[in-house]
Parts: structure tokens; C-alpha cells; sequence
């Protein structure tokens, strides 16, 4: 971990105001690019979901089960922009958050009411970081002295101040923020459902990354293995008071197997080539969509590497039953419906779904607030539309068979905004025409889809990329499969 | 090993008269082409033969039986996962002429697919299996591709014209050899087969073997190859 002053000056970039110690040369910049950020963040989101706020806004809007690589890279990005050297980029981030945060309330099954921007629930959010770097670095064996623990302190306190105009409700000092967590790990936080998804499904369950998509069996297998292991991990380095609240014993050997994997991580960190080790390679492994560049080489060798992995685990695989039509049907449209559409995965569209897609749009395209605003408006709209048509029993939520029949009969006004809204933030150069590699990248970027090889000199007009546009969300652009099944129910 | 051909294929002719000759069905026949097959792939690995083609299914053969077409579906399916580990542990690249008619179920593509990836960085040798294969639609394909990309006609010479056929790396065929004694082309690697050896064996495909493998790479070495000139003392490939 690097040592020096805060400094910022790199050029082209504001100087970082010294009452905001984030940016390069702070811990939490080095931090937040190695690979063992990962580890934090994992843990520290079931501390999160212990909390009965965040607990009931993760259940109710979250995509973290359905899409839990995703709301990873997420929340990676997001902690790298508020600790950028510029802080023009770290004050965009922390707006953007705060209007992200705004959106997400409602009651929970109790009838308590949450709301994602309350200063209290974002506060023990970035407590939860902090305390998990801290225990990440005391299981690696590092000691973090006096001074150097209060300066990691004021780092998290500045990171909560860059939302929270008053500075936040975190204690000011670290002796008051020891006590702080205690009382909050006593009384406040209980056994919610949030919790027992991420300890009982989410490991289990988790989907592959990106990167190994194309191989389901290789991941489900090292999944079996890897997922219990991680389970343990998680709940061993949890407070002994919430593991008992919750229920969990610590296993045998949890402590060993604790020290070992946190061991690892700080020699890999301190030993291997810097470039594998940063937390951009890692995410760059896992999914390849993201763009990033450090160790290009040797990311497309373990993806080849990968690649023919997966294809010599399928031909050494038994030939199963073979599936008939219809049952490749159905897995298709199944795929269509879960990964574009139902970004919660509780099997429905609903408002929750489409509020997460406009979030996820405007954070990978970086929308500012007035294009936020319009795909937001947009998306309500849309919600609008589609309860009047397919909603009859009024119960808010519509099924993958109600929606595609209807959309592939209903051209919603409002789809045709967000289209345009889409249309408008592609469009840079303002010429009304986008060209087909930028198409392609919308897509792949806001969708995960990829359209296909196709001609980056194609000049597409406002109304073919509507056209298009209204054709992938029919799930027509998705397969001809799903356009059989859809078609008749 | 001198006067070797350096791409060596195979019409593999003769399973259906193999099968009646036992009064076993046809399908037996095909049941017996895999030990040939596998054969006949070790044998020209072990002699250095760069690049082996066989001509496993023609686009004529769709007109088949439908019992029949699909045990050679099936058939095709085993041998690739029975033998895949097997032939990438050889460093064999294997890829695959043809391969685009939608009858093809979609796990065999699959395991076609998986195949040619797991393989696709092996160099020690290339097995090309024409499936699915017509060489007139390769050249009608070409055709279309240079259309496509609008190449004036006074640019289109044999060398591009040889570019945008499926696999443009595949060298010239030096040696055909088309078991069970019958003569024809039958439509296979049309482009590719110009300057070729043929050579007709009596024998029966699923009763080839290695050693009628080497007896045909030695009366290749004793052929005198010209290329349309008067004298070339080589019976190597082109312009060695």
C-alpha cells in the first residue's frame, strides 16, 4: 500500500481539495484497484443486507441475485470513479449516486418503508466497507497502527461526504465509530431475507461470469466446489453477534481456511506481476465486455485458454437425450426473458425490472442528469403503457408470455422515447445517423447482446435504429426461437 | 520422407457395398468406416503428411434414406467426442468443409464447433472433413463473395478468385484417393483437386488400412507429376 500524500495534480485534472483526501495517493485508491476489493465488497454486502432497509430495497429492486457479476462490476466502477484523480469524475459519481439512491423506496413486506438515500442507511453502507477492509487486512496479517487506521477512517467519511452535502452520520472519530458498530450489530441489524438469498442462493446459484457463459458445465462443477468454500469464508469473517443472530455455527477448519484464503490474496497481491492482481484485469477476465486493457495479452490467452476448456468439457460429456424443438424453444425464450427482461429473477416483469434496466443503461453509458431523467420518464412511461394493456388482475406485474404477445401487436409510444433517448446519447456528434460499430457497442454495453458481425461504415437513421430497437425488445432481434414460442403461447 | 504429397485426401467409397456383401444393412457399413477412418488419420500423421481431407457426407447424400442419414449423423457425433481428447493430444487441427445445411442437429454442430476450437492452435497437422460438402457450391459461394465486395472483373484472377473459397489456407490436393475401385469426382473439392493424383483402390473403405494408406503414398512418389509441362522430375507438390 503506497504511502504518499494525497497530491492529484496530474495534468488536465483538478487538484484534490485536501479536505476530500480520495484520489491517487490515497489508501483507498490504491485499495479499490486490487483484486481483493472483490473480497471486501462481498462480504461487506451481507452486512449491508442485514440491515432491514437496505435488506428490503435489495430484495425489492436489487438485480444482485439474477445478475450478481454485473451488480459486482457495478459497484467496482462506481468506488473507482469516487476515487478518481479528477474530481469533477468523483463529484459526477457521487450525483449520479445520489439520484440512483433516490429512486429506489417503497415498504417492505412488514409495511416498513425504505428509502435508499436515507443518511443513516448509506452511512452504515460505507461502515461496512470500511470495517471490511479492515478485517480483510487484519486476517492478511497486515497490522494497520494508530495513525494509519484514523487516516483510512477519514477516507471513508470523505468518500460518504462526497454524497452527503452535511458530511454524513458517521461518527467523527474512530474510538465513536468502534461503539457505533457494536450498537448497530446489537440492535439494529436482523436475520432479512436479503441475507438468507445471499448465503443460501447466491453462492449456490451464482450464474457464470461472462466469460464462461458458453461453458455452463465447467462452472457449475467448479462452482460446486468453490461455492461452499466461499460460504464459509463469508460467514466465518462475519461478527460473532450477527452469526449468531443469524444462525450460522462456524464450521470446523473455517478459521484455517479464513486465514488462508485472506493469506493469499496479500501475497498474490505482493508477489505477482502488479498487472494481474489489479482489480481492472480481474473484471476484464470475467467479463470480457468491460473494456478494460492492463495485460491484454494475457487475458485473450486465458480466454482462448478458457474457450477450449469449455469446448473439450462438452466433448468429453456424454451425449445426453436429445432435445426436441420445442424444448430448444422454450430454453431460448426462457434465456431472452431472464437476461434482458426479468432483471430481478423472480420470474415477472414489473416496475423493479424496468427501473433496473434504466439504471443499468444510464450507469454503463454514463447518462448525465437530463438524459437520466428522459430514460427514466421514459421507462415510466413505458410501465404505464404496458399496465393498462397486459396488467387485467391490476396485481403490477406481467408474465414473459403476456408482455411478448403483447408487444409484438403493440407499438408503445413511450418504447419509441426510450429509443430515441438511447438514439440521442449514441448519437454524439449530434448528425442524426449512428454508425454500426457504435450500434453494435450500445448494445453489447447497455444489453450485454451482441447483434452480430456486422458493417461498422453502415449509417443507421433515427428511424431504423428505432425500428431495431423495437424489434430486440419484442425479442424478435433476440432469436427466431423466441419469435415461435411468443408467438404462440 | 522425400516425394511425400503434402495434402493427401480421401473419397471414402464403398461402406453400402461393404454391408451387402455381409447382408448386414447399409448402416453396418458406416458402423465399420470408423476404424478406417482412424486408421487411415494415424497413418498419415505418423508419415507427415501436413494436410489430410476426407470426404465423410456430400450434399447429394441428404437424398438418402432418412433412417440411413441420421445413423450417420449419430455415427459422426460419437466419433468426434469418442476421438476428439485423442486427436488434440496428436496436435491435429480439425476443421470442417461444408457444414451449413440446417438438417444438421444442433448438438452435432455443437461438437463440430467445439471440435474445430479446441484444436484451432495444433499445426503438427490439418484434418479437413468435408461434410456437407459440394465442391460446385464452394465455387458458387466464392463467387458470390466476390461479387459482394464489388472486385472489378479484370482483378479477378485465380489466385483471388482462391481466396474467398472456404478455407483459403488449404493448399492444392496432391493425391486423391478414392476407394472400392470407382472412378468419379463425385463433386468433391472441385477447386482444389485441379492438378491431383488419383489413385482408384479395390478395396472396400471400411477394409482400408494404414497399410493401403503407404502402398498409396508410394505409387504417388512413382508418379511422374507435370502440371500440364513437358517434364518435372519431381512427384513432389508444385514447384518443388
Amino acid at each position: 500500500m503506497r504511502d504518499s500524500a494525497p497530491t492529484g495534480t496530474e495534468d488536465g485534472v483538478t487538484p484534490t481539495d485536501p479536505a476530500a483526501p480520495l484520489g491517487p495517493g490515497s489508501m483507498l485508491h490504491e485499495l479499490t484497484h486490487q483484486a481483493r476489493w472483490g473480497l471486501v465488497a462481498t462480504r461487506a454486502i451481507v452486512l449491508e443486507a442485514a440491515h432491514p432497509q437496505i435488506g428490503a430495497a435489495l430484495i425489492t429492486n436489487s438485480t444482485f441475485v439474477a445478475h450478481p457479476w454485473r451488480r459486482l462490476r457495478n459497484t467496482v466502477l462506481s468506488s473507482q470513479r469516487m476515487v478518481h484523480p479528477d474530481e469533477r469524475v468523483r463529484q459526477r459519481e457521487a450525483a449520479r449516486l445520489n439520484r440512483l439512491h433516490e429512486r429506489i423506496t417503497g415498504t417492505d413486506a412488514e409495511g416498513r418503508a425504505f428509502n435508499a438515500a436515507d443518511p443513516e442507511t448509506r452511512a452504515w453502507v460505507v461502515a461496512t466497507l470500511f470495517e471490511s477492509t479492515v478485517t480483510m487486512c487484519r486476517l492478511s496479517g497486515e497490522s494497520l497502527d494508530g495513525p494509519v487506521l484514523e487516516r483510512l477512517y477519514s477516507e471513508f467519511r470523505a468518500f460518504l461526504a462526497l454524497m452527503e452535502p452535511d458530511g454524513g452520520t458517521l461518527p467523527p472519530t474512530l474510538r465513536e465509530f468502534w461503539r457505533y458498530y457494536e450498537v448497530m450489530i446489537e440492535e439494529r441489524l436482523e436475520n432479512t431475507e436479503a441475507v438468507r438469498v445471499i448465503l443460501d442462493r447466491l453462492f449456490a446459484q451464482v450464474p457464470a461470469p461472462p466469460l464462461l457463459r458458453d461453458s455452463p458445465a465447467v462452472w457449475a462443477a467448479g462452482r460446486a466446489l468453490a461455492g461452499p468454500v466461499a460460504i464459509a469464508i463469508t460467514v466465518a469473517s462475519l461478527p460473532e453477534p450477527l452469526r449468531a443472530r443469524l444462525g450460522l455455527p462456524e464450521l470446523p477448519g473455517a478459521r484455517t481456511l479464513i486465514h488462508a484464503a485472506y493469506l493469499s490474496t496479500r501475497f498474490a497481491t505482493q508477489l505477482l506481476p502488479e498487472a494481474w492482481t489489479r482489480l481492472d484485469t480481474v473484471m476484464a477476465m470475467i467479463d470480457p465486455s468491460s473494456g478494460s486493457q492492463p495485460g491484454a495479452d494475457a487475458l485473450a490467452g486465458l480466454r482462448r485458454g478458457a474457450t477450449k476448456a469449455g469446448a473439450l468439457f462438452r466433448l468429453l460429456t456424454p451425449a445426453p437425450r436429445t432435445a426436441t424443438p420445442d424444448e430448444s424453444t422454450v430454453r431460448s425464450a426462457a434465456r431472452f426473458f431472464s437476461e434482458v427482461l426479468d432483471q430481478t429473477g423472480n420470474g415477472f416483469l414489473d416496475w423493479p425490472d424496468l427501473a433496473a434496466m434504466a439504471r443499468e443503461i444510464a450507469t454503463r453509458l454514463d447518462l448525465d442528469t437530463e438524459d437520466e431523467d428522459r430514460l427514466f420518464t421514459a421507462f415510466a412511461d413505458w410501465w404505464r403503457d404496458l399496465q393498462q394493456e397486459l396488467d387485467t388482475d391490476g396485481d403490477g406485474r406481467v408474465t414473459g408470455h403476456e408482455y411478448a404477445a403483447a408487444t409484438a401487436t403493440m407499438t408503445s409510444s413511450a418504447l419509441i422515447r426510450v429509443a430515441e433517448v438511447l438514439f440521442d446519447v449514441t448519437d454524439k456528434d449530434r448528425n442524426q445517423f449512428i454508425d454500426g460499430g457504435e450500434y453494435r457497442t450500445l448494445f453489447r454495453t447497455a444489453f450485454d447482446h451482441d447483434t452480430g458481425d456486422g458493417d461498422d461504415d453502415e449509417q443507421l437513421t433515427r428511424t431504423e435504429f428505432v425500428r431495431r430497437f423495437l424489434k430486440f425488445m419484442a425479442g424478435r432481434g433476440h432469436s427466431d426461437a423466441h419469435d415461435r414460442l411468443f408467438a404462440h403461447p | 520422407m522425400r516425394g511425400l504429397p503434402d495434402h493427401v485426401a480421401c473419397v471414402m467409397d464403398g461402406n453400402g457395398r461393404w454391408a451387402a456383401q455381409r447382408s448386414l444393412p447399409r448402416t453396418a457399413g458406416h458402423h465399420a468406416a470408423e476404424a478406417a477412418v482412424i486408421d487411415v488419420i494415424e497413418a498419415a500423421h505418423t508419415a507427415g503428411v501436413g494436410w489430410l481431407s476426407l470426404y465423410a457426407f456430400s450434399t447429394e447424400n441428404w437424398r438418402r434414406p432418412a433412417a440411413e442419414v441420421d445413423v450417420l449423423l449419430r455415427l459422426v457425433r460419437r466419433t468426434i467426442k469418442k476421438h476428439a481428447l485423442a486427436l488434440h493430444a496428436r496436435g491435429i487441427r480439425c476443421r470442417f468443409l461444408g457444414v451449413t445445411d440446417p438438417r444438421i442437429p444442433p448438438p452435432l454442430a455443437r461438437d463440430i464447433a467445439d471440435l474445430m476450437t479446441l484444436t484451432r492452435d495444433n499445426r503438427r497437422m490439418t484434418l479437413t472433413v468435408a461434410f456437407d460438402h459440394g465442391g460446385r457450391r464452394d465455387i458458387v459461394e466464392a463467387a458470390r463473395s466476390l461479387i459482394r465486395d464489388g472486385v472489378p472483373p479484370e482483378q479477378v484472377t485465380e489466385e483471388s478468385f482462391a481466396r474467398h473459397l472456404p478455407h483459403p489456407d488449404l493448399p492444392e490436393v496432391d493425391l486423391v484417393i478414392r476407394t472400392s475401385g470407382e472412378q468419379r469426382i463425385s463433386n468433391f473439392m472441385l477447386w482444389q483437386v485441379a492438378y491431383a493424383e488419383w489413385i482408384f483402390p479395390d478395396v472396400l473403405w471400411p477394409d482400408f488400412r494404414a497399410e493401403h494408406f503407404w502402398q498409396c503414398l508410394d505409387v504417388y512418389r512413382r508418379r511422374n507429376r507435370r502440371f500440364g509441362e513437358v517434364s518435372v522430375p519431381t512427384a513432389r507438390g508444385k514447384g518443388t
